[in-house]
């Protein structure tokens, strides 16, 4: 656990320090350098048009990790509220916000999101909208879930006969309870952004050249498969790395929180004991 | 005035209330006694409306019973509130709702007469004694001043002369304030001395409402008459010929 | 049961209108003129005014949104995607093209995943917590963390550049779909193991198995009659997800590799601005997982009774 999270904030230093570090300038062309091997110079080398990889591995990184840090804060902000939504507002909203999350999982993401920044044309905005498009739906059905169970908890109970506003309900009484699972949801969503922009960047509909990132970087390396391998091996390295470490630091997370709800520490772990024989005022649908 | 209306309830294909009926007037306040599982507990929630009666209708004035603001003192304390806040921001809940400020009289009477000392409530329910909760409950419930409260076993964890003291205050504020009370109680003694009328319920029916000195004289049921018979055998009733 | 297909079709019905709906107002809103881009795309250069109009024309672009969106649902009910805004031929043959050339890519890359991800955990799971258990699960986790289009180029580096054994692009002949299906396969591979396994584990703590031991049962027939079924649920389960999975695979495989298909395909068409060519693969994808899923929620019921039993 440690460790990973010693390689999560390193990266996390990484992209806010990245551009220090730097030895060149990302951007500066240098045609007679260019797709030199590892050197002095260039460590990783240069590409096509001999501008320094290391350097823009260290600047890509605030966009690859960068922008998939945005995406999915945005997804985890929609997805809780319109989870909530759906679990405090009844059946009319429950069934139509749970119908529109079944069309979004009926769908491969990564199509959709190719087809959305694809239509609005390559840029960074179309790059957000279209991941951030797909990537609410899992964060509001496990809100949705949870959301159900702690219906019948007697707080819950209590805040509403008093009339408390659902917008104070929500945030006192149900948004505790969200944390851990919401977080563990988070990392594994973080890590599924990283590898939708750089697979758009690939695909040459995520962030436009000159800026670097990991993806347009593959794309680029790609021609020179055959005379310069080693140059795009280092991007695709550099993804690889941050969505294991991402997704390690999930499972680790995950593994402490069924440990904590198994010593009945944690909130949201801990069964309603409202004693009253009440049956379950709507079915929590089986999620998939 | 609340009225219950020929309410059936089901729990899977049996019935947890069958055909049940009775009416409170503000002021007044109803007991509701009978053994554990005769649906005591299903008719305080389905009054509420969080369980939804198979047929038969539950009004407050003609209205629904949530349109006038329910207060109900849960059977279990602790569960009743929120382990993450403090009892402070938990018993305030039904004053921020209104987005009022609960006189400083009115917290001394509550605190007074709940004999709850006040660094109570800067503690989690995790943190008080189940009878402190359950004052601290008691005391959520009544500092908006309800018009209807909805209580299930709000003594039990109480020690008998906190037990004597709660119900006097419970008594005093109904007397001044008019609210209309339903007790759910295993304590005969308790219903005898407090309330206007005595319900039994027994397996999810009624077998009887009538004033309490003519329950204790002349129970119209056997099981009725069982019941009086244990409480007088317990020394928690006395009956006066 | 009846009730319960009812249900889901109707929530198929549901969702398939909805992704319909969405679908077009993107293309509708998608900035640029679409006329022009068409125009640049079938005649390449030096465009008039007058030829776009002919485009705007031709391709229905003039109508208000809702009788451009009439005019587009009603044709795709009988399954009749137009014709393509660019080339003019008509969309369904192209795609039944596409479509022929993705499907043993996926039905190639799935059996991979499929075999590799069962041995995998068959072995993992001899000894629980062992080394291999550990190596397994170490494959997998680093295996999902791998981009396929990473892993198709680093497949290529090794076995068309270096060693030169097998065609890298393409699809001319049956061996080009090696190294695709071999990249398909191992992400696949990559997801399903860990799923598996944990599947195998809770199916071997079923209660009742000692009993059963006991009774003399070998343990070959237990693993067939309890642990395979059981450990096939949590399977069924991602299924749908694994679907996905492999369709999103499936397009970056098709662009490393440079194989027609439907990836190639949508790209091609996103590039193009070719809308109705667009639009005939979302339709399509979502017709093809809206089925998926109403086949999956129906197997899980025959599979498992007591889901069936739980819902009642």
């Amino acid at each position: 656990m440690r460790s990973v999270v010693f390689i999560a904030a390193s990266m996390f230093l990484l992209a806010v320090l990245g551009p220090l570090l730097a030895p060149h300038d990302p951007t500066a062309i240098n045609i007679p350098e260019r797709l030199s091997p590892l050197n002095d110079d260039y460590w990783l080398g240069t590409d096509a048009l001999g501008r320094d990889i290391l350097s823009r591995l260290l600047y890509g990184a605030r966009w690859s990790l960068g922008l998939a840090f945005a995406i999915s804060l945005i997804g985890l902000w929609v997805g809780t509220l319109i989870g909530l939504v759906a679990a405090l507002g009844g059946k009319l909203a429950d069934w139509a916000l749970m119908r529109t999350t079944d069309s979004f999982l009926a769908f491969p993401d990564l199509v959709a999101a190719v087809v959305i920044a694809g239509l609005l044309g390559a840029g960074t905005w179309s790059l957000i909208l279209a991941l951030s498009v797909t990537g609410w739906v899992r964060y509001a059905r496990v809100a949705r879930g949870i959301g159900l169970s702690l219906q019948t908890r007697g707080c819950v109970i209590q805040a509403r006969l008093a009339g408390l506003p659902p917008g104070s309900i929500a945030r006192w009484h149900y948004l505790p309870w969200l944390v851990p699972s919401l977080t563990v949801v988070w990392t594994s969503m973080f890590a599924r952004a990283i590898l939708g922009i750089s697979a758009l960047g690939f695909l040459g509909f995520g962030v436009q050249p000159p800026m670097p990132e990991w993806g347009t970087m593959l794309l680029d390396a790609r021609i020179h498969l055959r005379s310069t391998p080693l140059q795009m091996v280092w991007p695709g390295l550099a993804v690889v790395v941050s969505v294991l470490a991402i997704n390690l630091a999930g499972d680790a997370l995950r593994d402490a929180i069924a440990d904590d709800g198994n010593q009945g520490t944690r909130p949201h772990r801990e069964k309603s004991r409202f004693s009253l024989p009440m049956p379950s005022p709507r079915h929590i649908r089986r999620s998939r | 005035m609340l009225r219950v209306d020929q309410v059936t309830v089901k729990r899977g294909s049996s019935f947890a209330l069958e055909d049940i009926s009775l009416s409170l007037a503000p002021g007044r306040t109803l007991a509701v006694v009978g053994e554990s599982g005769a649906g005591k507990s299903t008719l305080i929630v389905t009054i509420l409306g969080l369980v939804k009666p198979w047929k038969g209708d539950i009004t407050w004035a003609g209205d629904s019973v949530t349109s006038c603001a329910p207060a109900l003192v849960m059977q279990e304390p602790r569960a009743a509130f929120n382990p993450l806040l403090s009892l402070h921001r938990s018993v305030m809940e039904p004053m921020a709702a209104r987005k009022e400020v609960a006189s400083s009289e009115r917290i001394a009477r509550l605190c007074d007469g709940l004999e709850l000392s006040r660094d109570i409530f800067d503690r989690r329910p995790g943190e008080v004694s189940v009878g402190q909760a359950q004052r601290a409950a008691i005391f959520r419930a009544l500092i908006a001043a309800p018009t209807l409260v909805l209580l299930d076993e709000p003594l039990s964890a109480l020690d008998a002369v906190t037990q004597k003291h709660t119900a006097k205050l419970i008594a005093d504020l109904q007397r001044e304030e008019g609210f209309a009370a339903l007790i759910v109680t295993h304590d005969l003694g308790y219903a005898m001395a407090h309330a206007d009328e005595i319900a039994v319920l027994k397996s999810g029916r009624i077998e009887e409402i009538s004033h309490p000195e003519i329950f204790a004289k002349a129970p119209r049921s056997d099981y009725c008459r069982k019941l009086r018979d244990a409480a007088v055998a317990l020394g928690a009733l006395e009956i006066s010929e | 049961m009846i009730k319960d297909l009812m249900g889901f079709v109707l929530r198929a019905v549901v969702v398939l209108s909805g992704t319909a709906l969405a679908t077009f107002v993107l293309l509708w809103h998608a900035p640029g003129d679409p006329a022009q881009a068409i125009a640049m795309a079938r005649f390449d250069a030096l465009l008039t005014e007058d030829v776009i109009d002919q485009v705007r024309e031709e391709a229905g672009l003039n109508a208000g949104f809702w009788t451009a969106f009439r005019a587009w649902v009603g044709p795709l009910l009988t399954l009749d995607f137009g014709r393509s805004a660019v080339t003019g031929r008509a969309v369904w043959p192209d795609l039944l093209v596409a479509i022929r050339y993705m499907l043993p890519l996926a039905l190639a890359g799935l059996a991979i995943g499929l075999a590799i991800s069962l041995s995998l955990a068959i072995v993992a799971v001899k000894r629980p917590g062992g080394w291999l258990d550990r190596f397994a699960i170490a494959i997998a986790s680093l295996g999902t963390a791998i981009p396929a289009y990473w892993l198709g180029l680093l497949l290529i580096l090794l076995f068309a550049v270096h060693l030169a054994w097998l065609p890298a692009m393409g699809a001319r002949t049956p061996e080009h779909v090696i190294l695709p299906a071999l990249t398909l396969g191992l992400g696949v591979a990559a997801s399903l193991t860990r799923i598996i396994r944990s599947g195998i584990l809770e199916a071997r703590g079923q209660s009742f198995l000692p009993a059963i031991r006991r009774r003399g049962v070998s343990s070959r027939g237990i693993d067939r009659d309890h642990i395979a079924p059981h450990a096939a649920i949590p399977v069924v389960t991602v299924f749908g997800l694994e679907l996905a999975f492999l369709l999103e695979g499936v397009v970056m495989v098709e662009v490393i590799f440079g194989r027609p298909g439907l990836g190639t395909f949508l790209v091609t068409a996103i590039h193009a601005r070719d809308f109705p060519q667009v639009q005939a693969v979302i339709v399509l994808t979502a017709l093809m997982f809206v089925t998926v899923n109403l086949l999956i929620d129906v197997v899980y019921r025959v599979i498992d009774p007591r889901i069936g039993a739980r819902d009642a």
